[in-house]
């Protein structure tokens, strides 16, 4: 009796979790008159026109290709200037590694709002909010907190051994710091990296604000959807479903990951 | 033997330093003075004019109510329903593994996403929601276009979104915990729910709490589902500090006083913060996991 009330219940908390996310991709699979028929049609032979619609969008491409350029680029800085310095402060003392973590992870705590607008304001007066590199600064600076004490975890996992011994045959910092931190730690790097990834490519707010015509990323340009006069819901959901898509394959892929990036991501920052 | 090490980490922590130190200064001059992007060239020095529109004004005050509600209903709401699942998926059964990939979809769900998911589930005519209670023969509501219910609304979607957060930090806590003092006590004759309220709660405390900081601080910021859904409407019944911030600075290109919002909402978060840590890890550390 126990055991059937457990599995109802499990079966009500996966129906919950998942039924949006099913009536999405569903949706996105109907013509335009059985997406919004009531009561809902629950059988039909899907189609891909709203897909062909969406891919067919330049603006949509054009935000796909920028998503894929921001997230990327601002990802390696991310990860590139976050591995050297968790190396240099995994070599501290306790005490001071834990100060300058600590330091560096209070600056998330405060409101994207406070440090966008004087951004923006100083971007607007220099004509850089049509620029690719603005938004990759902006999010490389608001990932590297996080990256560092991300890769400071993984760093501690390398036996001290293993760098007492190639200090003693005379290697400089930098060698032991590609030639084996680099290498040893590499899962854990990949895994950062990816959730760099995944933080940018779902970021709205930043964007949002410093992105222009030309640099818009998908979470806003797939707002622009919803401005028309009456919402084109086949095709939107379409491009909802392509902008998750990659992120639920990549949260899959670090799936052990993801809780311990975000509690560190967001708490201690 | 000199130690090289420090050149790897100093320089970008300094320039960490630098840039908000900069920044914090800048954003302090600026508030101190009335700069609007409607009024180019016309700016000047108001001293502390802009904290004092703030205070009387009724608009922000109403705002900074709501962000407090949202994020204390949302913590709240989800730290709960979170603990009640973890506690109920603890333990051996096929498919837990999937169970876990599973809870994981909605946190790596981009956040735009959903609040399209769910403003498209919400609609009032043709949305599943209002479907569903039809066929108990409820409803219809006009879930976001009612002044009444539209921070529900969005209190439904952040908690779909952001429970599972909880239940896998407390699954991984649950697991770490060890059995033999919730043996001890069922074979000393304790009801299972005198065990989860004497021993396995207590022993989580920490891991919550750590859980409830993230998701308030997350909550406090929340934007994404609320631009998408609601922007602020109707009647401004949605509209939390963080928005109302965004609205000045954006829609009515009011810098400084969008600013003087950013600043005050930075501050009383971190003061909370601060009250909340403390209050959470000074006090005595009793069943510390």
């Amino acid at each position: 009796m126990r055991r059937i009330a457990f599995w109802i219940a499990l079966a009500i908390l996966l129906l919950c979790v998942l039924f949006p996310l099913y009536w999405v991709v569903a949706t996105s699979l109907k013509i335009q008159r059985d997406a919004f028929a009531m009561p809902p049609v629950w059988l039909f032979s899907p189609t891909w026109e709203n897909y062909a619609k969406v891919l067919s969008n330049g603006v949509f491409i054009r935000a796909f290709l920028n998503s894929v350029i921001i997230s990327l680029s601002a990802s390696v800085i991310s990860v590139g200037v976050g591995a050297l310095v968790a190396y240099g402060l995994v070599a501290q003392d306790e005490a001071i590694k834990r100060q300058n973590e600590k330091f560096v992870l209070s600056l998330r705590i405060a409101p994207p709002l406070i440090f966008i607008i004087p951004t923006y304001f100083l971007a607007a007066q220099m004509k850089l909010l049509n620029n690719h590199w603005i938004i990759i600064g902006v999010y490389a600076f608001v990932n590297i907190p996080f990256a560092i004490s991300l890769l400071i975890t993984f760093f501690e996992d390398i036996p001290r051994e293993l760098r007492d011994a190639a200090k003693v045959d005379g290697a400089r910092e930098f060698t032991i710091f590609r030639e084996i931190f680099l290498p040893v730690a590499l899962g854990g790097i990949v895994a950062t990296f990816i959730l760099c990834v995944l933080f940018t490519w779902n970021e709205f707010f930043i964007a949002l604000v410093l992105t222009g015509r030309d640099t818009q990323t998908l979470p806003v340009s797939i707002t622009s959807f919803l401005t028309f006069q009456g919402v084109q819901w086949g095709p939107l959901m379409a491009a909802a479903t392509l902008v998750m898509l990659p992120m639920l394959v990549l949260g899959m892929l670090v799936q052990g990951q993801v809780v311990r990036g975000m509690s560190l991501g967001s708490i201690k920052g | 033997m000199h130690d090289t090490t420090r050149y790897f980490y100093r320089p970008v922590v300094l320039l960490f330093g630098a840039i908000s130190a900069v920044l914090t200064l800048y954003v302090v001059w600026l508030t101190l003075h009335n700069i609007s992007l409607l009024r180019p060239g016309r700016e000047s020095f108001i001293g502390l004019d802009n904290y004092l529109r703030l205070l009387t004004d009724g608009r922000a005050i109403n705002a900074l109510g709501r962000t407090v509600l949202f994020t204390v209903a949302a913590t709240a709401a989800e730290l709960v329903i979170g603990l009640a699942i973890s506690l109920l998926v603890d333990r051996d059964f096929r498919g837990k593994r999937i169970v876990r990939a599973i809870l994981l979809v909605p946190i790596v769900m981009t956040p735009v996403v959903v609040g399209l998911t769910w403003r498209f589930l919400l609609n009032p005519t043709n949305g599943m929601m209002n479907y569903a209670l039809s066929i108990v023969g409820l409803g219809p509501v006009d879930w976001l276009g009612d002044p009444n219910v539209a921070l529900f609304s969005l209190l439904l979607a952040d908690i779909w979104q952001w429970t599972p957060f909880v239940v896998l930090l407390a699954m991984a806590s649950l697991e770490s915990l060890p059995e033999d003092p919730q043996n001890a006590a069922r074979v000393d004759g304790a009801r299972e729910w005198q065990v989860l309220w004497h021993i396995t709660l207590p022993a989580l405390k920490r891991a919550l709490l750590v859980v409830a900081l993230i998701r308030a601080i997350d909550a406090v910021k929340a934007f994404d589902i609320f631009y998408i859904m609601t922007r602020g409407g109707p009647a401004l019944s949605t509209e939390t500090l963080n928005l109302y911030g965004y609205i000045s600075a954006f829609t009515n290109f009011d810098i400084s006083y969008s600013l003087t919002i950013a600043m005050v909402l930075t501050i009383l978060t971190n003061v909370a913060l601060l009250l909340l840590y403390n209050l959470a890890f000074r006090a005595p550390k009793q069943g510390q996991a």
